[in-house]
């Protein structure tokens, strides 16, 4: 069967964007073809995915088709791909499938979220859109709120407290601040995200990812014709996916997210590399416990010692087992729902081809793996890409 | 026992053979009002369950306007009388200007008792909670988002309000689904107990309420919600009641009570609310 490589990648800054959807969406698929080491012309797509939960309400039907006509992507087949949080990261595997299926070669997938052009009161419309509105949402709950369940839960069950998320949190700002493309580009201090204001008991605002606009693109190519593109490709290795119930009371344990695990296994397997061959990982902290849980879930700490993972810096970049959040996660980099999946894909593509800046390279990266988490887990795609191609 | 006082779900409640007289416990200048979540509907539905917990022979209630009968029949499993029953129908319900209802056998004389408890209330706090609920009540006032239709909401009121469970086999589900994951269909239903434990609890601030509750939100300083694993086995979250204070902590015992949740395009959505006992 065909191998699949990415060979482009590009993606706006995170953040509250001057651009609108249509200016973003150009920007990142602009970057995406710039790029591309060798010629290349949107007309060699084949096929497009584009994730995005909402648009901001501005544009629910036909989204897709509205960005390609201004990407120079007249004509290709293109759907928008809504798997809340996860979207993106599921246009990408779709993206994958279609070149693996035979009938594509060059497929772009992307994401888009423009979050931060609703008046105070219509911002509210992105709380908890991707939870259980019938029962969980009707019990007041909004994402803050779930994730703050599963925290307290894991504090109760494990050795695990609130110091290891501000562990995560003080790590992510660290890494954002040396990327120009993040959202919040600052380091924050123990003391300070120690004691930051109570947004859900005991999430405070340090734990929780900003609402931020985006765009992400990335070109995928078939393996007979990957040479006309790049040299040096990253190669996707593995492709998993799972879905699980989607409200927290229907699960057997709320300090796991099943579908990271479910994904994770798939992609390992089908890579042939285990979770200490990774090198680096970017990782769904849209709540610092998430990035906990992750470490857990993805095989990079043991079940229950996610909280020590995090209190030894262990995910620190170049300093622990395996650097976790490089671009700074949604913590920092920022968080365009739609656009975070193929934004992951973005940062390891650069990772890998060792032309990150700022001191924030991961040293000698070979493998990396990007997990996306739709929601509070019911939809998560896991990727495992490589500079090798077997 | 067929005589009695005590406090049942919140409220405040007398009864004998012939009638349930319950009362909010809170007064504001010498008057009973409502707490935060309560409302003639929610006192009407307590008095019925408690009767229904020690006497099963009532199977038709006449309503007085003010309760919301499709909610009361929901919760309890007893029909509101139409004209058809009405003649048919021993028991009367009738709600008082203040917040007291009482659930009386028709053609009784009774003396009603005088329930000495008294809360009082925070006269600015209880005018602006009003006010909040009038607001929401507005046919204009939508959620942003996320937004349960009236139709999806009656589609779960049964399980929402009675807490009916589904049975698949051995396996006792709820809140309910189409299929289980085998593929069945249920075998029947079941009222689960009202009653379970603590897993895991949040308070939400009102900065990050879903825009159904950010009028009243701020008034409460935020909501408490819980995740409870139930005593007959299933899970759920829910609101905790906003009219009492709960010092909430896992491994505290929590009874669900119906209580408004919030009102969107003229209607107000009840539920179970938790209250620690």
């Amino acid at each position: 069967m065909v191998d699949v490589a990415v060979v482009g990648a590009g993606q706006t800054k995170y953040g509250n964007h001057s651009l609108g959807l249509k200016g973003m969406w150009a920007e990142a698929a602009l970057s995406a073809f710039e790029s591309v080491d060798g010629d290349f012309s949107p007309s060699q797509i084949d096929e497009a995915f584009i994730g995005s939960i909402a648009f901001g309400g501005s544009q629910l039907g036909n989204t897709a088709a509205l960005l390609t006509e201004h990407s120079a992507m007249d004509g290709v087949p293109v759907r928008r791909v809504e798997n809340a949080c996860a979207s993106s990261g599921f246009a990408f595997r779709d993206a994958w499938m279609a070149i693996k299926s035979g009938q594509a070669d060059v497929v772009v997938a992307g994401g888009i979220e423009k979050m931060n052009d609703l008046t105070p009161e219509r911002k509210r419309l992105w709380l908890g859109v991707s939870g259980d509105t019938e029962w969980e949402r009707l019990a007041g709950l909004t994402f803050p709120g779930t994730y703050a369940l599963m925290a307290r839960r894991h504090f109760h069950e494990y050795d695990s407290n609130h110091d290891d998320l501000v562990h995560i949190s003080v790590k992510n700002h660290s890494h954002g601040a040396m990327n120009p493309l993040a959202h919040i580009q600052k380091q924050v201090s123990f003391e300070k995200a120690a004691s930051g204001f109570m947004v859900a008991d005991p999430l405070t605002l340090y734990d929780c990812c900003p609402t931020s606009d985006g765009a992400s693109c990335v070109i995928l190519a078939a393996d007979h014709v990957v040479q006309q593109f790049t040299d040096t490709p990253v190669w996707i290795r593995g492709s998993g996916a799972a879905s699980d119930r989607l409200a927290l009371h229907d699960r057997p344990s709320i300090t796991q997210l099943k579908a990271t695990a479910e994904a994770s296994k798939r992609a390992y397997q089908q890579s042939g590399i285990n979770p200490r061959d990774i090198d680096l990982a970017e990782v769904h902290d849209c709540f610092t416990i998430a990035e906990l849980m992750a470490t857990e879930d993805l095989g990079f700490a043991q079940r229950g010692e996610g909280g020590m993972f995090a209190r030894d810096g262990r995910g620190v970049l170049n300093q622990g087992d395996v650097t976790i959040n490089s671009s700074g996660g949604l913590k920092s980099k920022g968080h365009p729902l739609g656009a975070t999946g193929t934004g992951q894909i973005v940062e390891v593509f650069k990772q890998l081809r060792g032309q990150v800046a700022n001191g924030r390279q991961v040293r000698d990266a070979e493998t990396a793996l990007t997990h996306n988490v739709g929601g509070s887990g019911a939809t998560c795609a896991v990727h495992v890409l490589g500079r090798d191609r077997q | 026992m067929t005589s009695g006082t005590d406090v049942w779900k919140g409220y405040l409640l007398a009864w004998d053979e012939t009638y349930t007289l319950i009362q909010s416990p809170f007064i504001s200048h010498g008057s009973r009002v409502f707490g935060a979540d309560s409302d003639h509907t929610t006192l009407a539905i307590a008095a019925l369950q408690h009767r229904l917990s020690y006497d099963h022979s009532v199977d038709c209630v006449s309503l007085a306007e003010g309760v919301n009968g499709s909610i009361f029949t929901m919760a309890t499993g007893v029909a509101m009388a139409d004209e058809e029953t009405y003649d048919s129908c021993k028991w009367d319900l009738l709600i008082g200007d203040d917040a007291t209802v009482v659930l009386v056998q028709r053609d009784t004389s009774i003396e009603l008792p005088v329930l000495d408890t008294q809360i009082e209330v925070d006269l600015e706090f209880h005018t602006a909670i009003e006010k909040a609920w009038e607001s929401e009540l507005l046919a204009g006032h939508v959620s942003q988002g996320a937004y349960v239709s009236s139709a999806q909401y009656n589609e779960g009121g049964v399980a929402r309000m009675a807490l009916s469970g589904q049975q698949f086999g051995e396996l006792l589900v709820w809140p309910p689904r189409q299929l289980s994951k085998d593929g069945d269909r249920e075998d029947g239903r079941i009222s689960l107990k009202p009653l379970g434990s603590v897993a895991s609890w949040t308070k939400l601030s009102a900065a990050g309420a879903p825009s159904e509750f950010s009028l009243r939100a701020p008034l409460l300083g935020g909501l408490t919600t819980v995740f409870l694993d139930l005593d007959d086995g299933p899970k759920g979250v829910f609101l905790m009641v906003d009219d009492e204070e709960n010092e909430v902590a896992i491994g505290e015992t929590v009874e669900l009570v119906v209580r408004r949740i919030y009102a969107q395009e003229g209607m107000i959505r009840y539920g179970l609310r938790g209250r620690i006992i």
